[in-house]
Order: C-alpha cells, then structure tokens, then sequence
C-alpha cells in the first residue's frame, strides 16, 4: 500500500482528540418535576453535551464518529493499494512473440502465458482504462490500438500468435512509445522472457516501462551449426550441438541428405560445451536437414537446413560508406548473407595467402581491388579496374540500349536517369552492355574472376527506384556467383525473400503456415514465414522453403531479470500490477458510517 | 364550584346512592347498616330457645302452640358503618389539569356525601399530609363540615403515602370501610395496603392519575425532580425510555391493582379529567362501589 498524502493523516489525531473532548463534556440537563421518579428509568443517551468535564463513557456514538473520522482521514492521504492485472490507466503491453517465447514452461509456452497474463489485464481493467496490444515478432504488430473495449479486445487476442523468429523488440517498443510516449502516467509493460537484442534508440517519454519476467526453464539443446565444406574427399557436412543448460544432456541426432537419413547419432552433451560431428556428403546432394530429439523445453532449433549446392547460398560483402537500397534489395535474396564494411579485410585481398570468405564482394562507391572473391561488381568509380579506364565525370548522360547479356535481363536502363556518372572507355576483356552519348554505363568481364562495373552509383540516379534494380541485383548474383539460384531456398523464421515469376500470385504452404503472395512487377516478396519447418512454394515453378532457427540469442532460453533500454534499465518483476486509488470507496464507505450515525442518533433522540 | 365542592346536580345523584361494602362491620351507634350482632330490628335472624327473663315480645306464639315448646324469635342489630376517607394529599398530586388532586376532593365529596346520606360514620383524613384529625362526622348536615375541611388542604405533604397509611393503620380507628384517593406513586404502597386490610379494613383504592402521568410528552435531555423525595433521575426522554417507563407504570398499577383485590377490597382508576357523572356511573356504581 502506498499513501500520496500521508500528511493528512497527522490530522487525525487532534480531530480524534476534539470529537472524544466533546464526550468528555457533561451534559446540561433540563430539570422537570415529575409526580414520581420511581418510575423512571434512568437511561441516558449522550448526544448533546454542553457542560463542563465528566468522566468518558463508552458511547457507540462516539465509536462510529471516530470510525467515520478515521475512514475519511484515511481516504484523504489518498491510499493506493497494489492490484494485479492492468499497470495503469494507460497502458501498452508489448509482448514478446521470439522464438525464445515457444519455451515451454510446464503446459503452457511462455507466449502463452504472456497471453494470460494480457488477458488478466483486460479482465482487470476498469472503466475507462485503455490498453494496447503489441506483439513483437519479426515484425511488430498490433493487435489491437488504444481502447478500452474489452470484449473486442479479448476477441483481437486471439488473433496474437507467437513466432519462430527472432524478434525486434526495439522496434515494438519505439511503437508502443509513439503510442503512449505522451500520455501522463502512461506504463509501457514489456513482457517477455529478456532474451531479446539490446533496444537502443528508446525513450519511453512520459510513460513508465514495466518488465514482467515470463518464465524459468535454462535447459536447452539445440543445433548450433549446419553447413558443409569442400574438402579433397569431397563435401564434408558438419553439425555442431551446443548444449545452453547448466546439466549434461543426452539427445539423438538424425542427419539427412536431401529427405534420406545418412546419419543417426547419440548426442552427449555436456553443460555450456558444443558436441560435433562431421560426415562426408554423398555427391550430389542439395540439401541437408539436421533433427534432433532432445525432448528439451524449446524444441524451435532442434531442426536446421543447409544447403550445399552452388548458388544457393551466397556470402556477400559490401564495401563502401553503405547504401539503403543496395542493401534492402540483397536483404530480399533468400540466397545472401550480407556483410559490411568500410573497405575490404586483409584476409580477402588477393595478396594474403589462403583461401576467402565470400562469393562476392560488391563496391559502392570505393574504389575496387583484386579479391579473392569469384565475383565482383563495383559502382561508381573505376579505379583499379583493368578492363575500363576512367576519363572524367559526364553529367546526365542518357542511356541506350542494352545487350543481350544474363546481366541485363529484365532490365530496362533507357528510363534511368543519371545525374553524374563516371565516364569510362571499356577496355581489353571488357564489354559495354548499356552505352550512352559519354560512353558505357555498364560493362562485363568475363574470367577467372567474374566481374561488372556500373559507371554510376545508385544514389546518383533514380535506377534503385526502378523496377528494374532488384532485377539486376538478382542478375548480377545469379552471374558473378556462377549459378543461379536453385529449387531450394533456406531462410531464417520471419525474414522476407523475393522470388522471381511470372505468375499472377504464389502460394507458400507449410505445416504451420499457408500464405498467399501476390506478384508485383514481376516478383513476389514473400513475408512473414515466421515459423520453423518445410515449405512448398508455388506459382511459375515450384521450389522448397525451408525455414530453420540458428541463434545463439533465442536457443539460450534462460529469461534475463532485467530489461536493458539503452543507458537505462528495469528490474523484472514476476507480475505486473498497479497502484490503484481506494479513497473513492474509503469516502463512501464514511459517508456510510455517519449516515449509520445520524440514524443511530435519530432514533435515540 | 360552590364552596360544597359539588354541583348541585351532583347532590342529585348521588342522595340515592348508599355504599357498598363487601362485608359487615360492628357499629358504634344504632345505624342503618345490619350487622352480625344479635339486635334488635325487623330482619329475622334465627330461633333459640327461652330463658328466663327473655322479652317475651319476642315469643314464637304459634310454635308454642303447636309444639308446646317456648322458642325465641331473634333479630338482626343494625348499626353505623365507619368510612374512612383516605385523601392522598402529597405533592404528587398537584400533577395534572386539572389537578389529581381536585379531583380526588371532588370523588372524596361526593363518597362522602353517600356515606352521610346513608347514615354511615364519615372519617376523612388526609394521606401524606399531617393534619389534624377531625371528629366523625354523621348525618348529610355535616357534609358542609367536610367540604370545608376538604377545601382547607392544598397537596403539599412529602411524609410519603406508605407511611401516612401505616400510621392510620396504628391509630385506633374502628374497622371499617377505608377508602383511598390516591395516585399510588410510592414504591411502599402495596406494603401499607396490606398493613391496612391487617387492621380489619376493607381497603377500596381509587386511583386517580392525570395525562401527564399516562402519556408524558416530554423530549430532549432532562433530570427529573421527584415531587416529593427531591431525588433526581437523568434521562435522555427519547422513545425506548418513554416505552421503559410506560412499562414500569403499568407494571406498578397492576401490583397495586393486585394488592387491592388481594386484601378483599375494590381498586379503579380514573382519570383526573373525567367529569364526576362518569365517575360516578361508570367506576362507583358499574363496579360495585356504590348501590342504589
């Protein structure tokens, strides 16, 4: 319990103090002769005293009076008594839908027992308090905005679903802060496990943030790594079992090789270790599934996919100062692992010994060196490219027709405006594929090293506006990566992928999920496959989808007790409650009293 | 009101009327009340037989006759019936309006008019109050007698009403019928009637009470005075106390009431505001009080 006014209550005992001095004054009484006194009882009610001092008599009179007088003193230091459920007037509950949050925790997974808990609150709400619902999966979403109707708020819960995806709870909470931010008094309550990434750029306003700590479980075994490598006997499959609990643990591990088992494996793991196993391919396989039956809480990354065939999987590394649209296009490759960089490391420069990382480096802007790489494709400048050479700067030079080339398939630059562009002479190994009156905007080289070279960065030009853009991104990977893109395509819960077609719509289906993707100029970007398992996409051909979970962060399902926001952090709590005004009924429950004491004193005068 | 208390309409009414005891008492003087005692009057009473010297007036000539035996007719005596009236004259009974106490005078007038018409012996006195006593009175001439010794007291005694009964009850007044006008207000009362009827008196109590006493309208915080003790009594006058004294008063009446019968005598309450007429029909003559 809490007291706003506490100092009211110091009142209470001179109020107390004058209404017992009353009773302590004796009463004056009317003397009457009478026949006889015999009669008489002698009963005495004090209700009006006006004399000097008499000894104090138990009067229920003066109990009630102080009973009324301590209710109202009490009522108006403004007591706050804790109550479970809603954490304010305004409140908005950002729930944690991870794939940490699919734990089980007994019967229930933690997300629904956040579920629960929303609920209660929704039950608990009084009339006029408003509540919002967020759900933080990959994307956040919400489930219903500020209102303060239960009954549709109670039916849009159901709506809520938890993700195998690891979630942005940042930017829920940057909405929720949007939503309430400027609300006095506003509770943002987060509920969750904590296994989330660090939010930054987070100020909650004017709001309060609360923390209720969904669940208790830490022990988890789960497939930390799946991939293969190359090696003189041929491709070498690896898995790698990482044991997140405190105890040893014993699970069995299946591996397949495109749907047939090639392995069966006991796992024993022992606590915070890794447990490999590695295993030679058989040729020619694409895909390659790693199951695990540990029978732990968090079954979401005992199921992971690799796939092993040329194309389907790219590492990419992008050098310059960074560009939104080159990196959101690459983001939509099923295919791609992007990586960022200011320049290229040592370990990839074609001078450092071994061999390197990534299938293609990409320069936007810097200038280009020999990498070890298989392809390359550079914007902007041409420096250090031997098969053009740079001859200045053309401003607005106005593209033509392009050649026939993989590069340029699909893609049409005569609408492209370009503000500056390098002007460039193609040289020996080179060839223009789109030229313009200052000469050719976009070349190829074909050799050991395949590579391509757009005379203009993207920023400079309206063409990452065009549709064309993503196309000849997918393009550039399909040719400087040595294969296109295959029939399978492996991804991470919740992220989106484009896939090239024809088709009026394609369809995903899954165990868990079906969805309906309708095509745009012509590709589908497919969202919100969030949960873990094997998918069949249809429309223009058919491929595999196959989603699995590898984070370290959601497979260590230990709940975090405290929220860290930035420079700022909260304390979880096991449950959220509110302080919750009672001098309402405290008053009226005093008017009761001295209306039980005015009729006590009616009917005694 | 005349200085003979009673309106003359009233002497009307009641010149007809004699008292009526439940039981015979021993006279002084010849009267006209028969008594137990062998006299000599017109009532036969029973034979004996002859003796010597016997009246011989009183010979059963026919059963002589017949019988050839001298049996003796013998009489009733008739003698003076002694009335004590008792007239309650403590400060209670200056209550009312009007007062208990004027009507207590006026019922006490128009009894003792009865008895002196009907030739009994009248002996007022008055309870609570100590005064002189005054010499019986007889014959209906004397009733201007009484009503000046009735119009000589006002209720101011405090000697308490138990008491002043216990001391007639010593004195040596003949056995007779005693008649109390009173408002009963003593705790001791009942203790005096049954020292009263001890002493051979047919106790009737009339008990006379006025408004204030039946239906007090009072309120508010108060301390009652007792007219006659001075005790005070504090009281808050709301309505569970109005109910608790209803009920003590009741209460009281009915021990009275109860005593009264007990001891063989005649008990009645009256209102001080009830005209004598009523009085007299429906309490002197309906219950037996009186007879025509």
């Amino acid at each position: 319990m809490n007291l706003l006014n506490p100092s009211s209550l110091l009142l209470l005992l001179p109020l107390a103090a004058a209404i017992i001095a009353l009773y302590l004054l004796r009463m004056r009484r009317k003397d009457l002769r009478v026949p006889a006194s015999f009669l008489w009882p002698e009963r005495t009610d004090e209700i009006r005293a006006n004399s000097l001092f008499q000894k104090l008599k138990f009067s229920w009179l003066l109990v009630l009076q102080l009973l009324a007088l301590a209710l109202l003193g009490f009522a108006f230091s403004q007591p706050q008594m804790k109550q479970k459920g809603l954490a304010g007037a305004v409140t908005c509950v950002v729930l944690d839908a991870s794939a940490s949050m699919n734990t089980k925790e007994g019967s229930r997974t933690r997300f629904e027992m956040g579920l629960g808990q929303v609920n209660q609150m929704i039950s608990s709400a009084s009339p006029g308090d408003r509540l919002a619902l967020i759900v933080a999966g990959s994307q956040p979403s919400v489930i219903f905005p500020l209102s303060s109707d239960p009954a549709k708020q109670k039916l849009a819960l159901t709506k809520a679903r938890p993700t195998d995806a690891d979630a942005d709870v940042g930017e829920a909470l940057r909405l929720a802060a949007a939503l309430v931010g400027t609300t006095e008094k506003a509770q943002i309550v987060v509920l969750s496990d904590g296994v989330f990434g660090p939010v930054e750029n987070f100020s909650p306003g004017k709001a309060g943030v609360k923390f209720s700590v969904i669940g208790k479980e830490t022990e988890n075994l789960g497939i930390q790594a799946l991939g293969s490598t190359p090696t003189d006997k041929g491709l070498l499959l690896y898995c790698g079992v990482n044991n997140y609990g405190a105890k040893a643990k014993q699970a069995s591990l299946n591996l397949y090789a495109d749907g047939k088992l090639l392995d069966s494996v006991k796992v024993d793991a022992a606590p915070a270790k890794v447990w490999n196993k590695t295993v030679l391919a058989p040729p020619g396989v694409k895909v390659f599934e790693a199951r695990l039956k540990s029978g732990d809480a968090f079954p979401t990354d005992d199921y992971a996919v690799s796939l092993t065939s040329a194309g389907s999987s790219l590492r990419v590394l992008l050098v310059g100062k960074g560009d939104m649209f080159i990196e959101k296009a690459l983001a939509l490759e099923a295919r791609v692992t992007l990586e960022r960089a200011a320049q290229v490391p040592n370990a990839e420069k074609k001078s450092s010994p071994g061999p390197g990382v990534y299938d293609i480096v990409i320069f936007d802007g810097a200038p280009a060196e020999p990498v070890k790489a298989r392809g390359v494709l550079v914007f902007g400048s041409p420096s250090g490219l031997s098969y053009v050479s740079g001859q200045g700067t053309a401003k607005n030079p106005k593209p033509g027709d392009s050649e026939q080339h993989p590069l340029t398939k699909g893609v049409d630059f005569s609408e492209v405006y370009i503000d500056t562009a390098s002007k460039v002479q193609e040289t020996a190994g080179g060839k223009a594929l789109v030229s313009s009156s200052a000469g050719p905007l976009v070349v190829a080289h074909d050799g050991p090293t395949r590579e391509a070279y757009v005379a203009f960065e993207p920023l400079n030009s309206d063409f990452p506006l065009t549709i064309g853009f993503p196309i000849f991104l997918s393009n550039a990977l399909d040719w400087l990566g040595g294969k296109s893109a295959g029939a399978e395509i492996s991804i991470s819960p919740g992220q989106s992928f484009a896939i090239p077609t024809t088709a009026q719509e394609v369809k995903v289906d899954g165990e868990n999920l079906s969805l309906t993707v309708p095509t745009k100029d012509q590709r589908a970007v497919v969202k919100g496959v969030d949960r873990v398992g094997e998918y069949k996409i249809t429309g223009g051909g058919s491929k595999k989808l196959f989603v699995s979970l590898r984070s370290d962060r959601e497979s260590d399902i230990t709940p975090n007790s405290k929220l860290n926001l930035g420079a700022k952090s909260v304390a979880g709590q096991s449950s959220v409650d509110r302080l919750a005004d009672i001098w309402k009924p405290l008053l009226l429950l005093a008017l009761l009293v001295l209306a039980g004491e005015w009729w006590f004193f009616a009917r005694r005068s | 009101m005349s200085d003979f208390i009673l309106l003359p309409g009233e002497f009307r009414i009641l010149e007809r009327l004699r008292l009526n005891p439940s039981r015979s008492f021993s006279g002084r003087v010849r009267g006209e009340r028969l008594t137990a005692k062998r006299g000599l009057s017109i009532e036969f009473s029973d034979y004996r037989e002859y003796a010597e010297g016997d009246d011989l007036r009183h010979l059963d000539w026919n059963v002589l006759a017949r019988l050839d035996t001298p049996i003796m007719k013998t009489y009733r005596d008739e003698e003076d019936l002694a009335v004590h009236l008792l007239i309650d004259a403590s400060s209670s009974m200056s209550f009312g309006e009007p007062s208990k106490f004027e009507q207590a005078k006026r019922l006490a007038a128009a009894i003792a008019y009865v008895a002196l018409c009907g030739g009994d012996a009248l002996y007022p006195a008055t309870l609570g109050l100590r005064t002189p006593p005054i010499q019986g009175l007889r014959n209906r001439t004397s009733f201007q007698r009484f009503a000046a010794w009735c119009s000589s007291h006002q209720p101011e005694g405090n000697a308490g009403l138990a008491a002043s009964a216990k001391a007639f009850a010593s004195s040596s007044a003949r056995a007779g019928l005693c008649i109390l006008l009173t408002d009963g207000f003593d705790p001791e009362i009942a203790q005096g009637i049954r020292i009263l009827a001890g002493r051979g008196h047919e106790v009737n109590l009339l008990q006379v009470l006025s408004d204030i006493e039946l239906d007090p309208d009072i309120e508010g915080d108060l301390r009652l005075i007792d007219a006659e003790s001075g005790e005070a009594v504090e009281i808050t006058a709301n309505a569970p106390t109005l109910r608790e004294y209803r009920k003590r008063l009741e209460v009281h009446n009915k021990e009275l009431e109860a005593e009264v019968l007990r001891s063989g005598g005649k008990y009645a309450q009256v209102n001080a505001k009830t005209s004598l007429e009523i009085a007299v029909r429906d309490i002197l003559i309906k219950k037996g009080w009186v007879k025509s």
